[in-house]
């Protein structure tokens, strides 16, 4: 029993556009779902995306300094960043927008005034050119347009209602005074009552919050930030001033914390822009069992169980509700354990909706991977994690390696559960406050802080068991002094949690999101090929019987179906309703095992069967390649059904091996019978006329494309046998006359028996059951690179020659199809453009003697060749065969070389096109075109493709690239601060009237 | 080596818990660690760290566990907990016929990517639930209260009076033969009535090449450091060890 999941290999990179929305929190079109209503009108409405360069004020006199940076239209948003991408940041939904107005300023200045829905007035001075201004404005007028039409202007007023920090703000007189009496939130319990209605809030409303609120200081932090929101817009419109992330960093305050995570997650837009959807998706999913739902089931109860709030039903089932919500949206994360600590966590400060949708941001964008059901983000992280530490605290490092201990064992829970699993709650939750807004770096800089402030006992330890210890007494005294023996009150005030906030913010300020990124980059294809190589293990390990393979060959026949997967997954196996599966087998039921569907097979047949494929050779003057593509024959889907043992139209892994099993090992008078048994439909022991005619037709399948007719020829005789001997036992069995339906085209014809006479009387067909067969099953290693290369087109294809090396390298199948486009062309041109069709079964290869038919092997050569070919791993292959038959036959498809005999050397030159004997030049001039894909994709026209195989037109890109960066360089370097000049400007922009 | 062995005459020995989710491995811990039964305080992630001291004849074992996650995905973390460790123990639920499956894969997987002199003992759990015929006047109902409050217990599994023979998914012969076959210590336990659970560790102590262990402890402690650390690690554990002694020390 075993899943295999090729979700691994989708992963991309993503693009500069997408990495821009993840810093402003704007939700992807992925976690967003489609809008059931004004799909059509979507798609023509886009607003195309636009930056430009802008100096950002508040219009108010005496409220924060101007910054510079950049101002982004992303529809519907409108996002700020200053140009460090820290200080001030912003991201408003269009439809909170009132009112744009252009500023009547001084010549040269082109300022705008947004009125916001708050109140509050913003004022952004483009900075860029004037005509880039005015298509700026535009678009944003246009983008605007599309808001108001779709009517979500109006969505706003109710929405706010929603948030606490309305009800703080409107209602700051009062609720400030009497916090202001009692130091506490008692006095706000009161009247507390008719304002939850409107509100969204957590279970501490309820259950109260964990820590005591005097020493939190919550009601002048609370004080704070109604005062901050008053002035700086609030949950929709947030923006982030410096002087916000220094509150976040003091810890926020309990009752507004639920809100506030929400704004700076950004999970708020999502709960914004699709109102009623978490009821939905509980009421849609309703009674609906999974293995999901029954791990959630099995958690509930252990989800911070000390909290007040989950020894009661209605925090249990609030925090079932929620988690199995999201199990819901994305049953193929479903759930994992930790999560339920963290929904516990956040439920206490949110609102179910609010943490349905903040557990999304945090599954999908926060902690990528992190829950996945290979965790490959947790194992990434832990890998970039132990990276940082050798970097950063280098003497640590050592010191574990050399005792052979593991950072993750302890590392590991801190990352999958935020800190929660490990501090004191209330210290957690302020760690949980920085990591919503200052992004994941959090986690990393407060762990090494953790290690390198603990450096000294660390460097004592000697095993996993005493690490943990040490860790688990450090975070249990995190409330301690962190000068204890200090004179000064002030220093023996600070507690070794200000002190881990202090060293993590300051000394590892270093660590930042793009290091983060790109240590992600370096790890990722290492930890993507541990998992993998894992899943292998499990796979051949869990497999009921290797049958007669070995574990490697085993492990070949893994491979080959895990390259299918890639191209054709099969349906994601959590699907099906659990119906389905409980008619499985016992452990089918927890652990539903990867099945594929006709069309993954055909493409892993393609891969390990010869005449599965069509392989068209193709040469075109200085590139010879075979284009793979996979055939399609009745006897495919016959062999899929013959394998399916258990009838459930899809083969499992084990399928795959015994079925293979069947005709990989056997003799001459087994295979005989397997062939017959695989067109004998019902089994009876009897082909009837109509399976001998479907069998002759497998026949021509298999023999297709071979050269010469002497296969046409065997199977035409065979035919004509077949009759004739079946026409002449035909009486007998009628005579018995058992047969209830005698139909002449059901009636049972032709017997094992008669069929294996027929066929050792054709010495070709013999020879193809003696050794053919088995041969064209071929296990072949592909090289790393080229198993790398991830996902194969449909028609993949592989190449030999000289560029056989530099293939692997070219990265997307896409850039391999333009490749070989363009060769083609060229070849066309040259006039050495050639495709021939590679024989299915490769017995008579060589293409320029087709009539080799006589130079079979002695039936000892014979036996040695189809046990070879299950040895396909070393290389003794290519030595053993005889000159004649072999070459380009055997595979000239892969890349992998093999030794070759000097006869075959000299064959090669002579048919594999011009190959190796390539004129230096050439070969410079071929390698020049491998390169990256925007090269590439701007060979479109045969004009370019001739000019000298693209190479002025490539220096032409690069030189323009070049411009750009510079144009870049030099705006940045003008805009990077603010002259005093600017900031009198932009201060003056504050009273200016708007322009007619 | 004088003020080692004089700190502690105790062989340290790294015990792992696999097994499915929700077959009792906390609870099998928490029974051996502190004789108790509980809804489990920790949530498992990653792995839960306990230890306990076991004597045997006239040396201590202080056993290192490491309670892993049962769920599936955490699976590709287990080597992380299972590399070096001396013994494991692969927990099932004897009623719940698809988690020996589980189990065997992992003692499969133990086999050949762990430490090559890996003890290795089967448990089946929640024996409680069939047995009620032997304990008749406090059978079902008391079992399905304390198994509820088990965290990792399945909710639901809770048996009906009278019916608690036909709850047996796994037949004891059938998971004694295997566990002969493969070579495995095998043991039926109750994490709720502690039955089974002591023996399971001390014959897993008798079975561990203590002198190997001791020979490469020895080794590793001419480190600079490694006798001072050593002396500070079984201190943080005194408390624990004293307050379960009388009732846990291995009786052999």
């Amino acid at each position: 029993m075993s899943t295999i999941s090729t979700a691994l290999r989708n992963f991309k990179e993503p693009t500069k556009d997408e990495l821009t929305e993840i810093f402003f929190s704007i939700p992807s079109a992925a976690s967003t779902p489609p809008a059931p209503k004004d799909e059509v009108t979507n798609k023509t409405e886009e607003v195309e995306r636009m930056e430009i360069n802008a100096v950002m004020s508040m219009g108010v006199h005496g409220e924060e300094d101007s910054y510079a940076g950049k101002l982004y239209l992303i529809a519907p948003y409108l996002t700020f960043a200053s140009l460090d991408r820290k200080s001030v940041r912003l991201t408003l939904p269009l439809s909170t927008i009132r009112r744009v107005e252009r500023l009547n300023a001084r010549a040269g200045i082109y300022a705008l005034s947004l009125a916001l829905w708050h109140g509050s007035k913003i004022i952004v001075q483009l900075t860029s050119l004037r005509p880039t201004a005015d298509l700026f404005c535009s678009l944003l007028r246009d983008a605007l347009k599309i808001e108001l039409q779709k009517g979500q202007m109006k969505k706003v007023k109710p929405f706010v209602k929603t948030c606490y920090s309305e009800t703080l703000v409107t209602e700051s007189a009062t609720v400030a005074d009497q916090e202001h009496e009692d130091g506490s939130l008692i006095a706000e319990e009161k009247d507390s009552g008719p304002r939850e209605s409107t509100f969204h809030g957590g279970l501490g409303l309820r259950f109260k919050f964990p820590g005591d609120p005097r020493k939190l200081r919550e009601a002048s932090k609370i004080k704070l930030w109604t005062q901050y929101l008053k002035t700086h817009g609030r949950n929709l419109t947030l923006l982030r001033y410096p002087q916000c992330t220094r509150l976040v960093q003091v810890g926020l305050p309990n009752r507004l914390r639920g809100e506030m995570w929400e704004t700076l997650s950004g999970s708020i837009f999502l709960r914004f822009s699709n109102p009623g959807y978490y009821e939905q998706l509980l009421k849609d999913n309703e009674g609906r069992t999974s293995a999901s739902t029954e791990d959630i089931e099995k958690d509930l109860h252990r989800s911070l169980p000390e909290y007040a709030g989950y020894q009661s039903e209605d925090g249990i089932s609030a925090l079932r509700r929620v988690l199995q919500a999201y199990a819901f949206k994305n049953p193929e994360l479903g759930y994992c354990q930790a999560m339920n600590i963290l929904a516990a966590a956040i439920l206490i400060y949110m609102s179910e909706e609010q943490a349905f949708w903040l557990l999304e941001v945090l599954c999908d964008r926060l902690l990528p991977g992190y829950y996945a059901p290979s965790m490959h983000g947790t194992l990434l992280d832990q890998r970039v994690f132990e990276s940082l530490v050798q970097r950063c605290l280098p003497m640590i490092h050592d010191h574990f390696q050399a005792v052979d201990v593991q950072l993750s064992v302890a590392s590991l829970p801190w990352f999958l559960s935020l800190f929660i699993n490990s501090m004191p709650m209330i210290f957690a939750f302020r760690i949980v406050d920085c990591f919503f807004c200052m992004g994941p770096k959090v986690l990393f800089q407060v762990g090494t802080a953790i290690l390198k402030i603990n450096g000294e006992k660390l460097l004592q330890v000697q095993d996993d068991g005493h690490f943990l210890h040490l860790m688990r007494d450090y975070f249990a005294s995190l409330g301690e002094s962190a000068h204890p023996d200090s004179n000064d009150p002030r220093a023996r005030a600070i507690t070794r949690f200000q002190e881990l906030l202090l060293v993590s913010f300051r000394e590892f300020a270093v660590v930042t999101e793009e290091m983060i990124q790109g240590e992600r980059r370096r790890f990722r294809s290492e930890i993507i090929h541990s998992i993998e190589s894992f899943a292998k293990r499990s796979a051949v390990r869990n497999l009921r019987t290797l049958e007669r393979f070995t574990k490697d060959q085993a492990g070949l026949v893994y491979d080959s179906l895990y390259r299918a997967m890639c191209v054709f997954p099969p349906p994601p196996a959590t699907l099906p309703p659990p119906s389905l599966l409980t008619t499985d087998d016992q452990a089918g039921a927890d652990k539903p095992e990867t099945r594929i569907g006709l069309k993954t097979f055909q493409y892993f047949l393609s891969e390990v069967a010869t005449w599965a494929r069509d392989e068209k050779i193709v040469s075109n003057g200085f590139q010879q390649r075979v284009d793979r593509s996979v055939a399609e024959h009745e006897f495919i889907d016959r062999l899929f059904f013959f394998w399916d043992v258990s009838c459930r139209g899809a083969l499992s892994f084990q399928d795959l091996i015994s079925g293979l099993d069947g005709v990989m090992f056997n003799g001459l008078m087994e295979n005989i019978e397997w062939f017959f048994n695989l067109h004998d439909k019902n089994k009876d022991g009897f082909l009837t006329k109509d399976e001998v005619l479907t069998l002759s037709e497998t026949f021509l399948f298999i023999f297709r494309y071979e050269i010469g007719d002497a296969y046409l020829g065997a199977v035409s005789r065979f035919m004509s046998n077949a009759f004739e001997y079946g026409d002449a036992l035909l009486p007998q069995p009628e005579e018995g006359d058992d047969s209830p339906a005698p139909l002449p085209a059901n009636q049972p014809y032709l017997n094992l028996a008669t069929f294996r006479m027929v066929v050792l009387a054709d010495e070709i067909l013999e020879s193809f059951f003696e050794t053919d067969l088995t041969a064209s099953f071929r296990l072949d290693p592909l090289p790393e690179s080229f198993d790398a290369a991830a996902t194969l087109g449909p028609s993949s294809s592989s190449s030999s020659g000289i560029l056989g090396d530099l293939w692997s390298t070219i990265a997307t199948d896409s850039n391999k199809k333009m490749f070989n486009m363009f060769t083609d062309e060229i070849g066309k041109a040259v006039g050495k453009h050639q495709v021939v069709h590679k024989p299915s079964i490769g017995r008579y290869t060589t293409l320029e003697e087709p009539k080799a038919r006589e130079s079979l092997l002695t039936p000892g050569m014979r036996h040695s060749v189809s046990r070879g070919s299950l040895r396909s791993i070393d290389e003794k292959d290519g030595v053993r065969l005889t000159p004649e038959r072999t070459t380009p036959g055997i595979s000239p498809g892969r890349v992998s070389p093999r030794p070759v005999t000097p006869t075959q050397e000299k064959k090669r030159e002579r048919v594999v096109s011009d190959g190796d004997s390539m004129p230096l030049i050439q070969k410079a001039a071929a390698a020049l075109l491998e390169r990256p894909q925007f090269e590439i994709d701007h060979v479109e026209s045969e004009d370019e493709g001739d000019d000298a195989f693209g190479v002025g037109e490539d220096e032409d890109e690069g030189v323009d690239e070049n411009v750009m960066d510079e144009v870049d360089a030099f705006l940045e370097a003008h805009d990077s601060g603010l002259t005093e000049a600017d900031k009198e400007v932009a201060k003056g922009l504050i009273d200016a009237k708007p322009m007619k | 080596m004088a003020e080692s062995s004089a700190a502690d005459k105790s062989v340290q020995v790294k015990l792992v818990l696999l097994g499915e989710a929700a077959v009792g491995k906390s609870s099998v811990v928490l029974r051996f660690v502190s004789n108790d039964f509980q809804p489990n305080k920790e949530p498992t992630i990653g792995a839960a760290f306990l230890t306990q001291k076991c004597r045997l004849e006239d040396r201590v074992l202080r056993y290192e566990i490491w309670d892993t996650a049962g769920q599936e995905r955490f699976h590709s973390l287990a080597p992380m907990y299972y590399r070096n460790a001396q013994a494991a123990v692969v927990v099932y639920d004897i009623t719940k016929a698809s988690s020996l499956e589980k189990a065997k894969s992992w003692v499969k997987e133990l086999q050949r990517q762990a430490n090559p002199n890996i003890v290795i003992a089967l448990a089946g759990n929640k024996l409680d639930l069939v047995s009620a015929a032997a304990s008749s006047s406090s059978a079902s109902g008391d079992v399905s209260e304390d198994e509820a409050d088990d965290a990792t217990a399945t909710p639901g599994e809770a048996p009906a009076a009278g019916e608690s023979d036909s709850l047996r998914q796994v037949p004891r012969e059938e998971a004694q033969a295997y566990a002969t076959e493969a070579g495995l210590l095998f043991f039926e336990t109750s994490a709720k009535t502690g039955e089974g659970i002591v023996d399971l560790f001390t014959e897993i102590a008798k079975k561990i090449p203590i002198e190997h262990i001791l020979a490469s402890t020895r080794g590793g402690a001419g480190r600079p450091g490694a006798g001072s650390s050593r002396a500070n690690a079984p201190r943080a554990d005194v408390n624990l060890d004293d307050s379960t002694k009388p009732k846990e020390a291995c009786n052999c």
